[in-house]
């Protein structure tokens, strides 16, 4: 048995916490097997060759990924900004983990599920609002401990660019263009600039940490990768 | 040598046609059929290959427009080269087509009342493909909007053409055209039962499903105090896409929810207070059943 994260041959068993994978057969067909929770998954998997990655994914997929395409993060504390100043903080995000089975030549994806307790909200008026995936953080200044199969860690470096100071209770980000990257837990880094009272934009860098690895980027292996590299916060930060 | 057939003016001969002063060769006549088959061939092709590269690129609506837009383009280019390569004059046809417009115009003014429709509900956009509406007491998901005419295909799986006069005259709810709509039931619990303990029941179990939005906030309130139960309203909001399985899903777990917790929700019932006592004897009328 092996903890949870990484990439495998097709003949693997693996367990951490409330989490059974495996992928075991004679031959070609094998049979994958995902229990999380109380959720379990059975699927036949006609291969010989390839490999199994298992890693977290954008936290907007479970349990259904057409009902969002944007993650709000909720401050447990509202953050106050002073005008004209940059500074680095750390928020918790709910992790998602993917399996995928990966050749040379093509990824797909197998399974998504979760362990968190997923929720939604609407950021925005009902008449042109988004639903967001939804979750509940505080801020620290560093990198916070974290239980890896649940939260991940998301740096935002956070730029005031408004004359004023700006009380912050949440931010938004698209999902689209999220970078994810794990090691012994998952890991994004962010920038939000705040341009005016409600409009500020968030967005990711994909430049990889030293030690990490680059999770799969499921909208780029669904050949929908979109041109906007940033989201941009129209209805404010309370 | 010909043979040569009288026609409702139109004279034929084997090898040329003649329609009043215009004439045609059979040889012409195969080029602008082959043309006009070539060209429907290609718009088909690239029709096709329109929707399979772009069908995960773009939303279903934009693609079907696309399409569309790609394959009458290519056919009337065809149209258009298929008549210059039998010698017609295109200028002429212009004049022709202006006219012939003006005449089908008053003679089919429905039509050219779904046309301009069509073209208002293609540039306004009260509808896409795949949304859920409801137009003139007709609900399902829009399946194609047309220049023409509106395909729905009801919640019961009926083919539903409306003509887009109609359409765009119409009341048109379009029940997806947000992200997340309300929806409300009302529950009725005993007199003698706690309302608070009730909203704490009902909000604790809404606080805990997924797509039971957090913003706005459910509500659970005592409505009406009715006949026969003290009646709380619960509202609550989910993503539009979504809205119909939760409401499916949420009125039983809440009667369950409100039972697990010793309140339930009332019979109708009436008290009846006497005047007087009541006479007789109904020891005896038991004893007389038994």
């Amino acid at each position: 048995m092996s903890p949870v994260f990484g990439t495998y041959d097709l003949n693997v068993e693996l367990s951490e916490q409330d989490i059974e994978l495996s992928v075991k057969g004679d031959g070609k067909r094998k049979r994958y097997y995902r229990r999380a929770g109380d959720e379990e998954v059975e699927k036949y998997v006609n291969a010989d060759r390839g490999k199994l990655i298992v890693c977290p994914v954008e936290p907007v997929n479970a349990p259904d990924e057409s009902i969002s395409e944007h993650l709000l993060i909720e401050l447990e504390r509202p953050l106050l900004i002073e005008p004209g100043s940059t500074d680095t903080f750390f928020l918790k995000f709910p992790v998602e983990i993917g399996s995928f089975l990966v050749d040379p030549t093509d990824v797909e994806r197998i399974d998504i599920f979760t362990l968190t307790q997923p929720k939604y909200t609407l950021y925005g008026p009902p008449e042109s609002g988004i639903v967001c995936k939804w979750w509940k953080s505080d801020v620290y200044s560093q990198a916070p401990a974290v239980d890896r199969l649940f939260e991940g860690v998301l740096r935002v470096k956070i730029t005031n660019n408004y004359r004023e100071w700006m009380e912050l209770g949440k931010m938004v980000f698209g999902a689209f263009d999220m970078k994810i990257f794990y090691n012994e837990h998952a890991y994004m880094d962010a920038c939000l600039t705040i341009e005016k009272r409600t409009i500020g934009e968030t967005s990711f860098n994909a430049r990889k940490p030293k030690g990490m690895h680059r999770a799969v980027d499921i909208y780029q292996a669904k050949g929908l990768k979109k041109l906007e590299k940033s989201y941009v916060i129209e209805w404010g930060f309370k | 040598m010909s043979l040569q057939i009288n026609l409702q003016g139109a004279v034929m001969d084997f090898w040329t046609m003649k329609i009043g002063g215009w004439s045609m060769t059979v040889g012409e006549l195969v080029t602008f059929v082959l043309i006009i088959a070539v060209t429907v061939v290609i718009a088909r092709i690239i029709r096709v290959n329109t929707r399979r590269v772009m069908k995960e690129r773009m939303p279903r609506n934009t693609l079907s427009n696309l399409e569309k837009l790609v394959y009458y383009g290519i056919i009337s280019i065809g149209f258009v080269i298929a008549l210059s390569s039998i010698g017609f004059s295109l200028s002429g046809l212009l004049v022709a087509g202006g006219i012939m417009g003006i005449v089908i115009g008053f003679a089919s003014q429905t039509v050219v009342s779904n046309l301009i429709s069509g073209l208002f509900l293609i540039v306004e956009k009260p509808i896409k493909v795949g949304d859920s509406v409801n137009i003139n007491d007709v609900a399902g998901v829009v399946e194609d909007v047309r220049i023409l005419s509106t395909t729905i295909r009801t919640f019961d799986g009926i083919y539903t053409r409306l003509p887009n006069d109609k359409v765009f005259s119409s009341n048109i709810q379009n029940y997806v055209a947000h992200g997340a709509r309300r929806f409300a039931y009302s529950i009725g619990i005993r007199y003698r039962d706690d309302a608070d303990k009730a909203k704490e029941v009902i909000e604790g179990l809404l606080g805990t499903h997924p797509l039971i939005l957090k913003e706005p906030a459910p509500q659970v309130f005592v409505d009406e105090l009715g006949n026969s139960s003290v009646n709380l309203k619960v509202r609550m909001w989910a993503p539009s896409t979504h809205w119909y399985g939760v409401y499916t899903e949420m009125l039983w777990k809440i009667k369950v929810a409100l039972e697990d917790n010793g309140i339930q929700i009332p019979f109708p019932q009436r008290v009846v207070w006497f005047e007087d006592t009541l006479k007789g004897d109904i020891t005896t009328r038991q004893q007389e059943k038994t």
